[in-house]
């Protein structure tokens, strides 16, 4: 156990996954994504420009995978009796966060306690959060992307402790990156959306994130000019928000959740579509195209909600990084003791 | 007698409306708002733009002359300039054995400075740091986004909200006094500093913020300091923010964790 607190977070996610496949039962379920609304009319700001203000969660898809498990195929939706299924294995979820005390002969571990993550409330239709290609799945990478280092707590299940470098941006309180800091994880999930007349801005919960978003068809900035999140650009198609988001730099996040996997290059481009279906479900999908490490463009989507009580905390990751004075201190005293033990020998 | 009370309570409001002035000396420091400001189709000012102070507040926001740097490597470029402070009175009314804290402070900037291990800046601080900011003002709240250390806050506009925890950025309740956005900041986690000097507040700090357009591109801009724990009387900042005009101006990333890792862990790297 040399990383307890990284292992306990990736075993709590693990167990949410693993719940997400297996689990049980209820009738007339009401899913995430669902269609939008017979007649629903998207409301306008004072200014005239659609309303998707409020704060939004992408709570309801947590344990949905990122790609499709390759024995589904091309099935992209749960069946009814599915998702009857999964509502009850959420009912009983909530019942076991509700309990203020482990049994007494429960097995306690180092993670937190149930309660601490955030649940969806309602099944998620998706069998995968890839909807394109029809295969749910990332496209190929390319050679020279699939050589590409991935730092610790970000994919790569190797961990190692040599400096701050060794870890994940993610882990270092730096950003998850655009994609990363919507798809659905354990918590943090917020995205408060506030507009004004030429702008939106989307502040993000985790590692507070607050994206600027002009929509008056400026240029992009000079590609000189870089950054974790990008350079985005916003235009109403209808009632659709679309954002594209260029200027990446090279080599950080991946797309994956909370930003890990593979690292996307300086060439990234992403384009985000946000459509008010209804008053409580914003649908979510943005397009990946970066042709120096997948062989072809794809899509990722779901839907978020608005929920009673759900608001941004500040997270304040960097100024309460225990975990990698931990981690560093925890090697350092590893390797002290080794070199003690040698001495010995 | 209740009818000349009446009317004599009428004239002085009158009289008060027609001198511009308010009762209290809540009004913001500098020209009193004009009609000729960006405003809201409801005719609140619009504070919607890119903005930044000007100054050397960011240093000290006392009144301080120049001085040396801590190191000489960085020869002028990391001099501190000369500047007046935006103080009200010049001083800040600490208690004794706080103004001792802040010399304290100020001796060992380089280890304390929350800035200097971009730590999030709180209240006031993110709004005269040498960085631009973003408000984007919604007909509910309004959405401060901060380049340095990507901070940000939301101004609720609705109902009072209690803070649920003491944060770094603090919980901002907003309303309107006229064309003034006055703001109450409270449940500060007292972590942050006001400057590069050592002044400092406590989780008991409450703030009461002011933001007045003088015109289109200026704010007049005061925050009231109230902590019983550490002054001996509430004490006021005034200052202006400018509209960033420049040609492309626009908010960029000041992730600056990054730069502060070697400092904060670098002796904890594998040797």
């Amino acid at each position: 156990m040399k990383y307890p607190i990284l292992i306990a977070i990736a075993l709590l996610s693990a167990t949410i996954s693993l719940e997400a496949q297996q689990k049980a039962p209820a009738a007339g379920v009401k899913t995430a994504a669902a269609p939008p609304a017979k007649g629903y009319v998207t409301p306008k700001t004072p200014w005239g420009d659609p309303d998707i203000q409020g704060t939004w969660t992408s709570d309801d898809c947590i344990g949905t995978p990122l790609n499709r498990p390759a024995n589904l195929g091309n099935k992209a939706f749960y069946t009814e009796q599915e998702l009857a299924q999964r509502e009850g294995q959420l009912a009983r979820q909530a019942a076991a966060d509700s309990q203020e005390f482990a049994p007494t002969d429960a097995r306690v571990g180092t993670g937190p306690p149930s309660h601490w993550a955030e649940r969806a409330r309602r099944p998620c239709k998706q069998t995968s959060l890839v909807v394109d290609p029809p295969n749910g799945r990332t496209p190929d990478m390319l050679p020279e992307a699939r050589s590409r280092h991935v730092p610790e707590g970000a994919g790569n299940n190797n961990p190692k402790a040599d400096s701050w470098e060794d870890f994940s941006y993610y882990i270092r309180c730096i950003s998850r990156g655009v994609t990363g800091s919507i798809l659905p994880v354990i918590y943090g999930n917020g995205q408060q959306i506030v507009q004004g007349k030429g702008y939106v801005m989307i502040l993000q919960e985790m590692v507070h994130e607050a994206r600027v978003i002009p929509l008056d068809n400026r240029p992009h900035e000079s590609s000189n000019i870089r950054s974790y999140m990008g350079d985005a650009r916003g235009h109403w198609d209808g009632n659709t928000l679309v954002v594209e988001t260029t200027n990446f730099l090279n080599g950080k996040n991946g797309i994956g959740l909370n930003g890990g996997g593979t690292p996307t290059t300086d060439a990234l481009k992403l384009t985000e579509r946000y459509t008010r279906t209804d008053p409580n479900t914003l649908q979510y999908e943005v397009t990946v195209d970066d042709p120096k490490t997948y062989v072809q463009p794809f899509k990722v989507a779901f839907p978020l909600t608005q929920e009673p009580g759900y608001e941004n905390f500040e997270y304040a990751c960097h100024e309460g990084n225990y975990a990698m004075f931990d981690s560093l201190s925890g090697a350092r005293a590893q390797e002290r003791a080794a070199a003690e033990a040698a001495k010995k020998k | 007698m209740l009818n000349r009370w009446k009317a004599s309570i009428f004239l002085t409001a009158i009289l008060f409306i027609l001198i511009g002035a308010v009762p209290g000396g809540a009004q913001a420091r500098g020209a009193p708002a004009t009609s000729n400001i960006p405003r809201m189709l409801d005719g609140k000012p619009n504070f919607t733009g890119l903005w930044q102070a000007l100054g050397t507040a960011d240093w000290d926001i006392r009144d301080h002359s120049a001085a040396p740097g801590p190191f000489y490597q960085l020869g002028a470029t990391g001099a501190m300039p000369a500047g007046q402070g935006i103080v009200d009175g010049g001083e800040i009314p600490y208690t004794q054995a706080a103004a001792d804290k802040q010399k304290e402070n100020y001796r060992d900037r380089l280890k304390l400075d929350p800035e200097v291990k971009c730590y999030m800046p709180g209240i006031p601080r993110a709004n005269y740091m040498p960085f631009p900011f973003q408000i984007v003002q919604s007909q509910r709240d309004i959405a401060f986004a901060y380049e340095y250390a990507t901070s940000n806050r939301v101004v609720n506009m609705g109902k009072f909200k209690e803070g649920a925890v003491d944060t770094w950025m603090g919980t901002s309740n907003g309303k309107w006094e006229g064309d003034t956005l006055v703001v109450d900041v409270s449940s500060l986690n007292g972590n942050s500093w006001f400057d590069r000097a050592g002044n400092f507040q406590t989780e008991n700090t409450h703030i009461v913020e002011r933001f007045t357009l003088a015109d289109a591109d200026h704010i007049n801009y005061e925050a009231t300091i109230d902590d019983k724990t550490i002054y001996t009387r509430p004490w006021k900042i005034s200052t202006v923010l400018y509209r960033r005009k420049e040609k492309g101006a626009q908010l960029n990333e000041f992730k600056c964790v990054e730069f502060s890792e070697e400092l904060i862990y670098g002796d904890l790297k594998k040797k």
